[in-house]
This record gives structure tokens, sequence and C-alpha cells, in this order.
């Protein structure tokens, strides 16, 4: 780069580089996040969530416990109840194993992901379904990338 | 029971999609997006992959590159995935369901820019997906402080007009959108289009400039 450049020449030959671009991003960020935490006192917590958490330190199916009796249905609150008219039935439910766990461990809800049959959380699979699929995708497109670049040179 | 405000630059909804609290939507825009996606999508699928010929400069030679095929498979797999992704994004009609989506647009992106072993196009492809990586932090803060600010996530509520959202929360959306869809930054595009493999390297820019029109509708319909 030469000293007599104009600013908006030096400028330009900084944006494009590529080597640049991650730097430039997280500066644009960090401008906005700053900003943002400018205007942090203006933002309140809105109480009447629509997905309401409440954590019951004594439950052992803590912190996925939204009550309930099996075969029941629960109250579930959701965003439009006319959707999901099933709503309420399936979070209650445990396979024997999993009751079983549920009576003897504290420690129940923390294996939720890795225990097929534990508890069905409502929010995520009745009422929210979409967004479980489009997570799997996810998962899915990044574990395709890494197997095809895993084994590109066999 | 589901109309969109009137004052929402998509228009009234023509169409519309439910999966339980996720309402998906067909407006005139959004319908128009989701066409172009669609058509999109269509020519990854049929279309053949370019061959790209170098000419030697002072002679009449020239080199043929080779298309290889494993690569060919995978860009078009990645190519089909991206643009099922931006079919997603371009009708949902909910804040948390669009940023997951945007987020698999990205990850497509990088998937079918990491499979070439060309040296500039793989070091601009390593930035892009820092780039992509580091912008789910704001794409996914902003529906977080959607959602603790106003209590849901469906647009249908948000762009009513009691609802008002922080500025920052839009502001993370736009910038998150840009970090996965890389629409201003076409510095990484530039070095990213030097490789072969049109029409599947096509999808990043087409996924990446759909995203960034739909990002824009919903930050100011909210």
């Amino acid at each position: 780069m030469k000293a007599n450049q104009s600013i908006i020449s030096r400028i330009s030959a900084a944006v494009s580089r590529v080597e640049n671009l991650t730097a430039l991003y997280a500066l644009f960020f960090v401008v906005v996040a700053v900003l943002g935490l400018v205007t942090l006192p203006s933002i309140t917590y809105y109480d009447d969530q629509l997905y309401p958490k409440t954590i019951i330190p004594e439950s052992s199916l803590n912190p996925y416990d939204r009550g309930g009796v099996p075969f029941e249905t629960t109250p579930v609150k959701a965003q439009y109840p006319e959707n999901s008219p099933y709503v309420g039935y399936v979070t209650t439910y445990l396979t024997p194993l999993s009751q079983w766990l549920a009576d003897h461990t504290h420690h129940f809800g923390t294996t939720i992901v890795a225990h097929p049959g534990g508890i069905i959380d409502e929010i995520l699979y009745n009422t929210r379904g979409l967004d479980t699929v489009v997570e799997t995708s996810i998962l899915f497109v990044a574990f395709g990338i890494a197997s095809y670049l895993f084994r590109r040179d066999d | 029971m589901f109309n969109l405000p009137t004052e929402n630059i998509g228009g009234q909804e023509l169409f519309v999609l439910e999966f339980g609290d996720i309402v998906n939507y067909f407006s005139p825009y959004t319908a128009a997006l989701f066409a172009f996606a669609l058509i999109f999508t269509a020519l990854a699928i049929v279309s053949r992959p370019e061959r790209q010929v170098d000419i030697a400069f002072g002679g009449d030679a020239y080199y043929a590159k080779e298309v290889d095929v494993d690569l060919l498979r995978f860009q078009r797999f990645m190519a089909i995935a991206c643009g099922l992704a931006t079919l997603g994004a371009m009708v949902s009609g909910d804040v948390f369901n669009f940023t997951l989506f945007a987020s698999l647009v990205g990850i497509t992106n990088i998937g079918i820019v990491a499979a070439y072993k060309n040296k500039h196009v793989l070091n601009a492809a390593f930035q892009y997906g820092i780039v992509a990586m580091l912008a789910t932090v704001p794409l996914f803060g902003g529906a977080a402080i959607i959602l603790a600010s106003t209590g849901t996530l469906s647009m249908w509520e948000l762009f009513a007009d009691g609802v008002v959202v922080p500025i920052i929360a839009k502001a993370f959306l736009v910038i998150g959108v840009m970090g996965e869809g890389m629409a201003p930054f076409y510095v990484a595009k530039a070095e990213i289009t030097r490789a072969q493999g049109a029409p599947f390297i096509l999808m990043v820019h087409v996924s990446s400039l759909l995203l960034f029109l739909r990002v824009i509708e919903i930050v100011i319909s909210m």
C-alpha cells in the first residue's frame, strides 16, 4: 500500500482482503452489541410468557417437570391451542424404566438427551414440532459435511 | 382467527400452513420469494455442472478442467438442502423457526464451498465459515431478546400494533442473517466464485439474497 493513497483507497484495500472479513464482522457485531448495552435499561422482561418455566428443586424430573398425572391431560400453555388438540396428554408420560429411574434417583431430568422414552417435552415435541425437525436437519447436514471432508482423500 | 395486520409490507395472507404454534404464511411478498427459491432449487436439481476451460496465453492451447463426480454429487446435495432451507425460511411465521432455517442455510453454504480443493477458495471458505458460526450468536440472541421482552415468538402476534420489539433485537436479527447468508460481505464470495461448480455455487448467492429480503420484511413489520 502506498503512503500517499487517499483514506477511501486505504479503507477499500483493507475491506477487500478476505483475511480481514472475520475481524470486520466482529467489529460490526461489537459496535451493535455496545449500542445494545446502552439501550438495555429500556428493555423490560415481559411477565406473561408464552412458555413459562418453573423450577421445582425437589422434583426428580427437574428441570423438565411440567406436572400432571399420566394418562390425564395437563394444562399446557400454547399460542394457538386449536392447532394442538392433543396438547397436555404426553407431557407426563414415562416408560416403566424412566419411572423407576425417576423414583430412585434425583437426576432423571438431566438424562433426557441420552434416554429414549424419557420425558417428552410437550413444548418441544408437540406445539413446536417443526423446530425439532429443523434442529435435527442442521445436525444431519453438519455430520454430512464433516464425513465428506474426512473421507475425501480415500 | 389468522389475520395479518394490514400495514404489514407483505400484504394480506393468501394461505396459512399450521404446525402447532408455528403458523407459516404465504403473503404476496413471501409467496414471491418462495417461488424464486423453488425455481432455483429446481434448477439445481436438473442442471448439469459447468466445464471450465483455461486458455493458455500466446497460443491455441487450452486446459479443460475435469469434473469431479464425488464433488459434484456432494455439492448438488448441499445445494438442494440449501434450497429447501431457503424455502422454509421464506414462509416461516415464527421468529425462532426463521432463525433455525437461517442457520441451516448458513451451514449448507459452508458445505457447498468447503468441498473444493483450491487453496484460495478454501481460504475464503474458512473465513466464511468462521463468520457463519459467529453469526449464530446475534441470530439466536435476537430471537431470545424478542421472546423475553414480548413473551411470544409468533410473527402473527409480533406484527400487531401493541407489541413493541426492542430495536436491539431487530439489529441482532439483521446482523445474524448478514453473517449467515453473507449478503453484504461479497469479498468472500468473490474468492469463492473463482471455483468451478456453477450452478451449485449460485445457490449460495440466491439463498443469501432471499434470506436478507425476508429478514427485512420481518424487521419492518415488527
